[in-house]
């Protein structure tokens, strides 16, 4: 198996990328032919880099390849393991979607925004992802990781002229710009310690890792890779960058660009690191538990449709956390078997989170492209305008709510099972944690529910809010075969669950050294259990099986009382008031209130009625009503480191004469001391 | 005419020749005119010029001489011709304005010298080395004060074009150190490093111009107005 040409369709992916990049540049002049040299090449390059993940998957081995650059410590190394063939697959899968989506939805650029930047940074962004996800040199990995970060900034304020993404690109930068200098600290202590900056190196050395350097390292890297992934308190910037962009670039941020965070972890945690100590477990873990807890009460509370996936976003990747920290605190307890099953449950989620949020902001962009409004508020009664779309997003909803049969249900069951065999695997206070965690999972999973069956009835159920809905629309063909794409691949992974997790093998023989695929599925392939003692089972395709078996009689009992039962329509009751409007209809906000009553030592919600009286107070002229809840991390966490710096930069001014001789004499003084220390020596 | 093959006598004539370079450095601080400024630096280069023959000669390493070249026609004929006519362009005072007076600048030229000699000092193994690291010895001290006088004579001076001069100083400093310790690098760098002199004098010529012309004077002090 050894002549799989992976590396060859590799370099094709690449070149179909960077053939799009410059082509839909050089052909900006003509959005029409730039569109479709944009779309067609990033269609081309998935198929050949989803070809090459498979390939490479296949052949099981890892293939490497490395081009010499002439300069010290940095080579063009490639790896193209299971690890980097799993992502590389998800990548594609994305990919794949996002390009067909975009075929219809950039033809709105059209005579109105450069479609050739957009294609330059569109291809730009995926180049650099591919590499990320391959690279297996240290600086490589940087450059390609800086060059991911600056495209997504570009796309992140593509509709350059609102202030709103403006502001979000600056904070976006200014957060990518921490995580890649902690990152970079990070890799030049490994790179100080194994004497090369390839990664393989690193996995050499680890072994001679002194125990404070190892802590140094992780730190340092835990808080590069979570503030790309946006694990709280370090998400500020995700809610704000990814609704501004454009839909299908939002798509591909929330689905795989703060995965690459993930991959990070996984990759230099598992691989280069050593055996990390116990507590680093315990900090991914309790990291994990409040991003996913705080990540979905701030999307109960959120109106922008957008902006709550991104919210969930920040919920997904806490559940990806809980499975990594749990394989980090099994790998050093033990328990090589559970360590395995938690880390295919953290990699199962990632993919699959990828998949129907990528396929939820889609939809999203459709109703956004169609209505012209994010606010859910003023969205409604979008199922018989958009039926497809409305059925697309319902898939993603229950999806991402963790509802059997689909796959978001097998990887949180997963991590749950998980979970729970954590706590008889450990002892002290480890032990305690677990459990913790899992109700907290279970929290998670019914919040999200709440969530998305607010974001599916709000948005597409009920009567239409705005006045706008009139001239709403399907969305076009390709959009639509963008999303259905995506929504085959949720139930493919969802009820295929069995015949995809050996996809896992490889990666946890490389990870931690382990096969635990075919233990975990029994049954001649229909059930899915974890294999360990007191474990579940579980069977998403006999679920599935279930659910259609109750589903004819009940359509068959529907359709029969609707033939004889006759519906007659009338007005709704207005309780003696006449002119009951649009407004009137339940709201979003109507719909959170209990929750923000709950977690109201959470949220501090403030609230400020104003009524304007005319002759009694019975009847008020108008009524102010402003309802907002408190940014918690932003005020407390935020708003003072800013104090302090802005403190600092003014102390700091004093030392910027503005004169080039001042300047000068700093650096001369600075000189002649250093050399005179370095002469001393 | 043996010794002219003698090493021996290679050796001093280059430690000669740098002396008259750092000789050179320290009277351009102490000179007012800049006219004579660019002259004496055009002599400067072309001791520096010689002293990259000589040791290509004497060591028989052909690519010292491409070097020797470049220094001439860079360092010695392009560069002051370039300055000479921006300064004839620009019409500016041909008089210098330093910050600090003439024999005190001089003083603190003397004492970088020092610093020069001290830190060299620290790189010379003589037991470790081989003989030719002898040579190293009293050009890289001399090297290493060329630097911190050119350094010394931007801080010095207000006016951008002198600055330029002592910026372009401060790489004869770093050539001399790099021909004197290694032999000559290997030649693309040093073509590189030409090549980089050559734009930065532009940049800098071009730099001053627009100086000159927004604020009807060169004097970089003014250039704190641009402070938010």
């Amino acid at each position: 198996m050894n002549s799989l040409p992976v590396g060859e369709t590799f370099a094709l992916g690449l070149l179909a990328y960077t053939v799009g990049a410059f082509a839909s540049l050089a052909s900006w002049r003509r959005p029409a032919l730039a569109r479709h040299l944009c779309c067609g090449s990033a269609v081309a390059g998935a198929v050949l880099e989803g070809c090459a993940a498979i390939l490479g998957l296949l052949q099981g081995t890892p293939v490497r390849w490395s081009i010499s650059s002439g300069v010290p410590l940095f080579a063009y190394s490639f790896s193209y393991d299971a690890l980097a063939g799993f992502l590389n697959l998800t990548l594609a899968i994305l990919v794949a979607a996002v390009a067909i989506y975009s075929f219809s939805y950039l033809k709105e650029f059209e005579g109105r925004r450069n479609i050739g930047i957009f294609g330059l940074l569109f291809h730009l962004l995926l180049l650099s992802l591919t590499i990320v996800f391959t690279s297996a040199n240290a600086f490589l990995f940087l450059i390609a990781w800086e060059v991911m970060a600056l495209a997504a900034y570009g796309l992140v304020t593509f509709y350059h002229e609102d202030p709103e993404a403006r502001r979000a690109g600056l904070l976006y930068i200014i957060m990518a710009h921490m995580d890649v200098g902690c990152l970079l600290l990070g890799f030049a202590l490994l790179t100080q310690a194994s004497g090369s900056a390839e990664f393989a190196s690193f996995h050499l050395a680890a072994a001679g890792l002194s125990s404070s350097h190892q802590a140094a390292a992780f730190v340092l890297f835990f808080l590069g890779f979570s503030i790309k992934a946006g694990v709280i308190p370090f998400h500020i910037w995700l809610p704000a960058a990814h609704p501004v962009a454009p839909s299908n670039i939002s798509s591909l941020l929330s689905g795989i660009v703060i995965k690459t965070g993930i991959y990070g972890m996984a990759r230099i945690f598992f691989d280069a690191l050593g055996v990390l100590p116990a507590w680093a477990g315990v900090t991914v873990l309790i990291l994990g538990v409040v991003s996913a807890v705080l990540g979905v009460l701030y999307a109960l509370m959120e109106h922008d449709l957008k902006r709550l996936l991104a919210y969930h976003s920040i919920e997904n990747i806490g559940i990806i956390l809980m499975g990594l920290g749990s394989a980090l605190i099994f790998r050093v307890t033990g328990h090589p078997q559970l360590a395995a099953v938690a880390l295919i449950a953290a990699m199962f989620h990632t993919i699959n989170h990828a998949i129907f949020k990528c396929l939820l902001f889609l939809g999203a962009g459709s109703v956004l492209h169609s209505t012209g409004t994010r606010n859910m508020e003023k969205l409604g009664g979008l199922i018989r305008p958009m039926p497809v779309t409305a059925f697309c997003f319902l898939i993603g909803a229950v999806a991402i709510s963790g509802l059997p049969p689909l796959n978001g249900f097998v990887s949180e069951w997963l991590t749950y099972q998980s979970l729970l065999a954590g706590f008889g695997a450990t002892g002290g206070l480890t032990r305690i944690l677990f459990p913790i965690a899992g109700s907290m999972l279970a929290l998670t999973g019914a919040l999200a529910a709440a969530c998305f069956v607010k974001a599916f009835a709000i948005t597409f159920l009920a009567l239409p809010r705005g006045a706008e809905s009139s001239r709403v629309h399907e969305a076009p063909r390709s959009m639509l075969v963008g999303m259905g794409w995506l929504t085959l691949a949720c139930a493919f992974l969802g009820l295929g669950a069995t015949w995809f997790l050996p996809v896992f093998d490889a990666m946890t023989e490389q990870l931690l050294g382990m096969r635990v695929g075919a233990s975990l599925i029994t049954s001649n392939g229909l059930v899915l259990s974890v294999g360990t003692p007191h474990g579940g089972t579980v069977s998403t395709a006999i679920i599935g099986i279930g659910l259609l078996i109750l589903l004819v009689p009940t359509a068959f009992l529907v359709s029969r009382g609707a033939r004889r039962f006759v519906r007659t329509r009338g007005p709704t009751w207005d309780c003696g008031l006449p002119g009951l409007s649009d407004d009137n209809e339940y709201t979003a906000t109507a719909f959170s209130k209990a929750l923000r009553m709950i977690f109201s030592a959470l949220y501090q919600p403030r609230r400020e009625i104003q009524a304007v009286f005319d002759v009694s107070p019975y009847y008020p002229k108008e009524i102010h009503f402003e309802s907002e809840i408190e940014p918690t991390f932003e005020k407390r966490l935020y708003a003072p480191l800013q104090d302090l710096i802005l403190w600092f930069s003014t102390r700091m001014r004093a030392v910027q004469a503005g004169s080039v001789h001042a300047y000068l004499a700093y650096i001369f003084i600075t000189l002649v001391v250093l050399l005179i220390l370095v002469s001393r020596q | 005419m043996s010794f002219v093959h003698d090493p021996q006598f290679g050796d001093r004539m280059i430690t000669l020749m740098a002396a008259l370079v750092l000789v050179l450095q320290i009277a351009m601080v102490g000179q007012r005119w800049l006219i004579t400024n660019i002259r004496m630096f055009a002599l400067q280069s072309f001791l520096l010029a010689a002293i990259a023959g000589t040791i290509a000669f004497f060591n028989h390493s052909n690519h010292i001489y491409i070097a020797a070249v470049l220094t001439f026609v860079v360092k010695t004929l392009v560069l002051p011709i370039l300055l000479e006519r921006i300064v004839a362009r620009v019409g500016i005072q041909q008089e210098i304005e330093p910050l600090i007076n003439v024999p005190l600048s001089v003083l603190i030229s003397g004492g970088l010298t020092l610093v020069g000699y001290i830190v060299a000092e620290s790189f010379y193994h003589p037991e470790e080395t081989s003989a030719p690291a002898a040579l190293g010895h009293n050009t890289l001290a001399i090297a290493i004060a060329l630097f911190l006088i050119g350094f010394f004579m931007m801080l010095n001076r207000r006016k951008a074009l002198t600055q330029v001069l002592g910026l372009l100083s401060m790489e004869n400093g770093l050539f001399l150190a790099a021909i004197s310790l290694t032999y000559g690098m290997p030649l693309v760098v040093e073509i590189g490093i030409f090549f980089d002199v050559l734009v930065a004098a532009m940049v800098l010529g071009i730099l001053v111009y627009r100086i000159g012309e927004t604020f009807d004077s060169m004097d970089v002090s003014k250039l704190r107005r641009l402070r938010g």
